[in-house]
């Protein structure tokens, strides 16, 4: 009897949202945009829920945002992570893209998982951070952020 | 004033409760359990599964009210229905029964909660593949409900300057309640702050303590319209539906509710107003509440989104002398947890002046869904409209 890896769970992309995953294979992040009435928006979706209008444009970011909020995960959590805990999870606010966070891990400069509870690394709200690549133990390719 | 449509003679009534004991393994289905707590609500009632002809239950219990009706032998549903959003279903679940028995759609409705969330593992450890708001989550560690309060938790820490202090005191009040309560899993385990502050982390900034029980458990309630229930040879004090109302605000996300414009509100806020101006009360009314705690944050923030307080205030407000009495049973956080179910089981027995923490003279209880999904509340009355 073989013993498959723990694997993390897998993002399964749909039509909306098809081509941010597109985007993050190629190391770019990108964000909706309103053609209409120019708002930025997150999660994906068909419609823009400002002006209702639905064409909505994939705008590349630069990924550079701030802190708005932190966690670090301890015991008990899936089995894929049970040995990289401490780990920080952040939601970050991107720049130049009013409103928009997202939820990404705490990585070193080189996108390698950090195994910290972030005190080490002085995280503080409102920190900036750098946008990051990180590879998962499944192979997947993630959008991850570094102080 | 109300404006909701008001016909006395319907209003609906609870007029059975059941809880199974808690169990860390109750050793019996969902379904068995769920079966055994509504025809413990119905003997309670004096009623039998032939007086039922409505069921209501969360979307996340797995037997469908289809299953339940045919292992109860209930010959007809005229009603029937679910409500999503996890921990945020109770009251809009309660909600759906009462709705229907105002238009007259059916006279007796049952609803009950089954989980083994103790035995029957963990739901957030087997979803592998990640689906429409969960791929910008899951694969990235936010895969527990603990870890997306912990991102809202710190927000309203740094916004309010709320400590790891203030959410102790909730954990140990409410310990303190469930150590009254013989039925509560934490009946035997006391709590001190110096217990809290030294519990280990989960997700920073929130440790063990800051989270609900995993449990075991079975509750149900019966509603009636208040025209049956007065020919009823009731053998305990009815609890009368003054008003429910739900609501998700904009933009809304379950559990992971940090996307939208203002993270310093949750769904609660915009229930609140509703529910004042359907049970045409206000805070002053109410003299014991059963709040939805998952986590203990979610305390302070009720009192301040229904105006208890103000903005900010909660945990201020929690600390002080004027704070009203809360989650008697030990709530979600000492007694069990059943989604929710046992605060509105716990609210029931405040208007039957029967809890193990009870508060003298209650005339309205409120009690809640969680606050940090799409959600609920209702008051439960000792009189009738």
């Amino acid at each position: 009897m073989s013993t498959a890896p723990p694997l993390p769970p897998k993002p399964v992309a749909d039509r909306d949202t098809q081509p941010f995953w597109d985007a993050v294979a190629e190391h770019r992040l990108v964000v909706q945009r309103c053609d209409s009435c120019a708002a930025w928006i997150w999660q994906p979706r068909p419609i823009c829920p400002r002006c209702h209008g639905d064409a909505l444009t994939w705008t590349e970011v630069s990924g550079a945002g701030r802190v708005a909020s932190w966690t670090a995960l301890h015991p008990p959590v899936l089995a894929v992570w049970a040995d990289k805990l401490p780990f920080v999870i952040l939601l970050v606010e991107l720049d130049g893209a009013p409103g928009v966070r997202m939820i990404g891990q705490l990585v070193d400069d080189a996108g390698e998982l950090l195994r910290t509870n972030g005190d080490g690394e002085g995280i503080a709200m409102g920190a900036p951070v750098a946008l990051r690549w990180r590879v998962d133990e499944a192979g997947q390719t993630l959008p991850a952020w570094t102080l | 004033m109300s404006g909701v449509i008001r016909t006395p003679g319907r209003q609906p009534v609870v007029v059975g409760l059941h809880s199974l004991p808690y169990s860390k393994d109750i050793g019996m289905t969902e379904r068995h359990t769920g079966a055994l707590a509504i025809q413990g609500a119905l003997a309670d009632a004096g009623l039998t599964a032939e007086d039922v002809d409505g069921i209501c239950r969360y979307v996340w219990q797995p037997t469908t009210e289809m299953e339940m009706a045919r292992v109860l032998g209930v010959p007809n549903l005229r009603w029937f229905g679910a409500q999503d959003y996890g921990g945020g279903a109770g009251p809009p679940t309660v909600a759906l029964a009462c709705a229907a028995i105002e238009l007259g759609l059916a006279d007796c409705i049952v609803v009950w909660r089954s989980r083994n969330r103790s035995s029957g593992g963990r739901p957030w450890a087997g979803q592998m593949l990640a689906e429409n708001q969960d791929q910008f989550e899951r694969p990235f560690g936010i895969v527990r409900p603990v870890d997306g309060i912990a991102l809202l938790a710190r927000i309203w820490m740094q916004t309010w300057g709320w400590t790891r202090e203030d959410f102790g005191r909730v954990a140990t009040t409410v310990r303190g309640h469930a150590n009254r309560n013989p039925m509560a899993m934490m009946h035997h385990k006391t709590m001190t702050m110096d217990d809290y502050m030294a519990s280990r982390m989960i997700a920073e900034p929130l440790c063990l303590f800051d989270n609900c029980l995993e449990t075991d458990g079975a509750l149900a309630i019966v509603l009636v319209a208040a025209e049956r229930a007065r020919d009823m040879d009731l053998s305990n004090k009815p609890a009368y539906v003054s008003g429910y109302a739900l609501g998700s605000g904009p933009q809304v996300y379950a559990m992971t509710n940090y996307y939208g414009d203002d993270l310093t509100r949750s769904p609660n806020a915009f229930v609140a107003p509703e529910l004042w101006r359907n049970t045409g009360l206000k805070p002053g009314d109410i003299d014991v509440v059963q709040i939805y705690d998952a986590f203990t944050p979610q305390v302070p923030l009720f009192f301040q989104e229904f105006g208890f307080c103000g903005e900010g205030d909660g945990t201020a407000y929690v600390a002080s002398d004027e704070c009203l009495t809360y989650n008697t049973s030990g709530g979600g956080l000492s007694e069990a947890y059943v989604h929710g179910f046992n605060l509105i089981v716990e609210a029931v027995r405040q208007v039957r002046g029967v809890s193990s923490t009870q508060v003298a003279e209650v005339r309205h209880c409120l009690v809640t869904g969680g606050n940090v999904v799409p959600t609920g509340a209702m008051v439960l009355s000792k009189e009738p409209w």
